[in-house]
């Protein structure tokens, strides 16, 4: 028999597979920052066992926890019995939004996406004082946060590329909107057209991102495989500046905050070690880190529809980077940089950059 | 629920610490275990004062209050099968004080045993029990069903370390037990009577717990059996043989088959598996205790007796054990995992006997267990769609109670009674024991409010 949600079609079995062992509790972050149970991966599976069973159905009682989820995949990481959360969330929401329950926040950038070409609805874009769409070796896709939010922060990467005489180019981009698969929606086929064409256009070989997320979008959906498909090869800034030299160094203590989704989504842990490593001779791990980082709180649409509980989250992580004294902490995603910043408080005197941002100021002199 | 009731509750735990939402209602239904039952409403008390006030009122509505911390019991204990309160202790997660000096540690019921771990790891001290839930269980959790853990054998359990506990009674009042001090006859042994009784006579708001310096020093091997009772009685014959190993782990030929399925180490499909660790405040303390436990199991048959020489050996050698919580849940879409435990000398008989009722019932049953202090978990594997498997799971269940019980042993080592094995209490207790126990709740909580439906206390 057909089961009534695709969620149930699709991962039923694992859903019933979850032990309630409640391991996932040790690693959520909506959890850790709320303690809340219904919060936890675990909750989020037992709600979906009742909705199996028939006892409850899929309705507005239950967008509080469903649509509360950072998709940062630890706990699918951490769980012995193989549950992959993340992706029967995603499909959860899938199926929310069919039946019109959605956070409206979710519905809201799925919206502004339709009309605009950010998720911030703005309607006049940042230039960063450079030529864009021309033809280059490289295209530097910035992505929504970097553009809108953190635009020093890009100012300064893109600085650091012409300084290592770097040949891109920026594009007219807009939002990959890879976003919008962990909101419930599907990637707007517009946006990504216009970005496969800006991109095209240049000849560039590859893209460099600077927002990990719309790497990862560019590399495993269907809507870019296009960009694959001519040979253009989708890279990571830190990808992209491993191995090569910036004849600077820092004496501060700097420590480094693995993005979910460069880390547990891509799977990238040593490349930006090795850079932050050749930077900054006095390097040390935050207590949860690589696989087992504990996730800044912005993702999966979370900053947007609860963003108290985001920063919450993103406070935890500011903890870590105090029991270990950092001056500084690295990463590079410009998300978790906005959020870790937006959470810092007074009293804390470390700086939070991009690595890429981090060098450019060590360049330049400034930090 | 009367919607007084639910209003002096937001009166005293306010908005944020109070829900009757359905999510909340779903995920505070269950523990770890197959039960299930909707409570009323959740609430997160911040302080004993709250504790105290919500238990006043709990008493005078007559209304049942389950409390609860990171709901990973085996045996439903966390379980509101009346309904009710759902009393969330989570949120009083503070480490109050660390006097190495004095050798003890107070805290709040939520803090997790990982947190203290860590807490403690500075001072070059530890808290021993070590469930194996330790990541997630609370100190309150491992207080009110005594837990015990992997390295029970050398360390005991939960109940040998506290020292002292603040706990709400039934009626709002706040009861002190204990001391600070490592020695105490002073009055009954109120704190004993707490640790273990499963939320049903108060509510633990405050531990004091006693700590030890922790031996840096670790020697680990694996051994092999082709005959179980071999095993079985390597593992006594170490336990005979003058020193005292801190871990003896067991994993018998369904436990490796279900691995070898679920993983890809490859494991040598015998009979029994057998992982031991021995401590010390020095490497050749630990490894003279090692050569010991050697030398028994070479006696007793062992084969493939592998040695681990640096931390990453003996952490591999700790994966086909770490591992088995992962490939249980996909052999069958349940199991329920007993943890039945005799005397030591008792494991070759309990071991062959389940292996027995394994047979005489047909259900498959994994059995491993911390065999040094002669507690067994079989895992009871079910499919628990088709009502006939399901019954012959019960007699299994009720068989293995008995062997145990049989052969001097006690229904549950370490998980607690819970709903789980409720209505087998009778078997261990006699009428005057029951009536004893009956009459001690009756004492602390005349209204049965406190975790009712658990322990089979109910006549």
């Amino acid at each position: 028999m057909e089961a009534k949600y695709n969620f149930a079609d699709r991962f039923g079995d694992q859903v019933l597979r979850c032990s309630k062992c409640g391991l996932c509790q040790a690693v959520c972050p909506v959890f850790g920052a709320m303690l809340r149970p219904s919060y936890s991966a675990r909750g989020k599976m037992l709600i979906l066992k009742e909705v199996m069973d028939g006892t409850i159905e899929l309705s507005d009682e239950l967008i509080e926890t469903l649509f509360q989820c950072t998709i940062c995949k630890s706990c699918f990481e951490n769980c012995p019995s193989g549950v992959d959360v993340p992706e029967i969330i995603r499909q959860t929401r899938r199926d929310m939004v069919q039946i019109g329950s959605c956070h409206p926040a979710f519905e809201g950038m799925n919206e502004v996406l339709k009309n605009h070409t950010n998720i911030y609805a703005e309607d006049e874009p940042e230039d960063f004082e450079r030529e864009r769409n021309k033809k280059a070796k490289y295209v530097y896709f910035i992505g929504c946060v970097g553009s809108y939010r953190e635009d020093e922060a890009t100012m300064s990467t893109l600085d650091l590329l012409d300084r290592l005489k770097v040949d891109y180019t920026l594009i007219d981009e807009v939002c990959c909107s890879g976003v919008l698969e962990d909101l419930g929606y599907q990637i707007n086929e517009r946006l990504a057209r216009k970005n496969i064409d800006l991109i095209l256009a240049t000849g560039a070989k590859a893209v460099i991102t600077g927002c990990p997320y719309c790497s990862r979008t560019f590399n495993s959906k269907p809507q870019y495989a296009e960009l694959n498909d001519k040979g253009i090869k989708i890279i990571h800034v830190t990808q992209f500046l491993k191995g090569m030299d910036f004849g600077v160094k820092t004496d501060k203590l700097v420590t480094y905050h693995d993005p979910c989704d460069l880390g547990r989504h891509c799977g990238i842990y040593e490349e930006p070690r090795e850079i932050v490593r050749k930077i900054a001779p006095r390097f040390v791990e935050l207590r949860h880190n690589r696989v087992d980082a504990l996730c800044c709180g912005a993702g999966g649409g979370v900053r947007g529809a609860y963003p108290k509980n985001s920063i919450a989250m993103a406070r935890r992580r500011l903890q870590e980077v105090e029991e270990v004294g950092a001056d500084v902490v690295l990463t590079e995603c410009n998300s978790c940089v906005h959020n870790l910043s937006n959470a810092k408080l007074r009293k804390q005197k470390f700086r939070i950059y991009n690595i890429s941002q981090f060098i450019n100021e060590l360049m330049e002199g400034t930090e | 629920m009367d919607e007084t009731v639910k209003k002096a509750l937001l009166d005293i735990v306010r908005e944020e610490n109070f829900s009757d939402s359905l999510i909340d209602l779903i995920s505070d239904s269950y523990d770890a275990s197959e039960h299930k039952h909707r409570p009323d409403v959740a609430v997160w008390p911040q302080n004993t004062e709250q504790v105290s006030a919500i238990l006043k009122l709990a008493n005078e509505y007559k209304v049942p209050v389950t409390p609860r911390g990171a709901g990973t019991s085996l045996s439903g204990t966390t379980v509101p099968v009346q309904g009710g309160i759902v009393l969330d202790m989570l949120r009083m997660d503070k480490i109050l004080e660390i006097r190495v000096e004095d050798r003890l540690v107070v805290v709040e019921p939520g803090v997790v045993y990982d947190q203290l771990e860590k807490a403690l790891d500075s001072y070059g001290f530890f808290f021993p029990p070590d469930p194996a839930s330790g990541v997630v269980s609370t100190l309150g959790g491992n207080v009110a069903v005594n837990a015990g853990g992997l390295k029970g054998v050398k360390y005991g359990t939960t109940k040998d370390y506290v020292l002292g506990l603040e706990v709400v009674l039934a009626n709002g009042s706040v009861l002190r037990t204990g001391s600070r001090c490592m020695k105490c006859v002073s009055g009954y042994d109120l704190t004993k009577l707490f640790v273990g009784s499963e939320g049903t006579l108060g509510v633990i708001t405050e531990i004091t717990l006693k700590v030890n310096p922790k031996p840096p020093a670790i020697a680990t091997c694996t051994a092999y059996f082709d005959d179980m009772a071999d095993a079985g009685s390597a593992i006594s014959e170490t336990m005979r043989s003058g020193i005292l190993p801190r871990t003896l782990e067991f994993l018998d030929d369904q436990c490796i088959v279900a691995l070898n399925q679920g993983t890809d180490l490859n494991l040598p499909e015998v009979a029994a598996m057998v992982l031991a660790e021995t401590d010390g405040f020095t490497q050749e303390g630990a490894d003279y205790e090692m050569d010991k436990v050697i030398e028994v199991f070479e006696r007793n048959n062992a084969r493939g007796i592998t040695r681990a020489y640096s931390p990453e050996e003996a952490e591999h050698l700790w994966t086909a054990r770490k591992s088995f919580g992962g490939v249980i849940t996909r052999l069958k879409n349940n199991f329920i995992v007993d943890d039945t435990t005799v005397p030591i000398s008792k494991l070759p008989e309990m071991l062959t006997g389940v292996k027995a009722i394994s047979k005489r019932y047909n259900v498959p049953i994994a059995t491993m267990g911390h065999l040094g202090d002669g507690n067994l978990h079989p895992n009871i594997l079910y499919d628990g769609i088709d009502p006939e498997e399901i019954a012959r799971v019960r007699k299994a269940t009720a068989d293995i109670f008995k062997l145990g019980l049989e052969l001097g042993g006690t229904l549950t080592g370490e998980h607690g009674i819970g709903l789980a094995k409720a209505e087998f209490m009778p078997l261990e207790h006699d009428e005057v024991a029951m009536e004893v126990m009956r009459s001690i709740k009756r004492l602390f909580d005349p209204n049965n409010i406190l975790n009712p439906g658990k322990m089979g206390l109910e006549v």
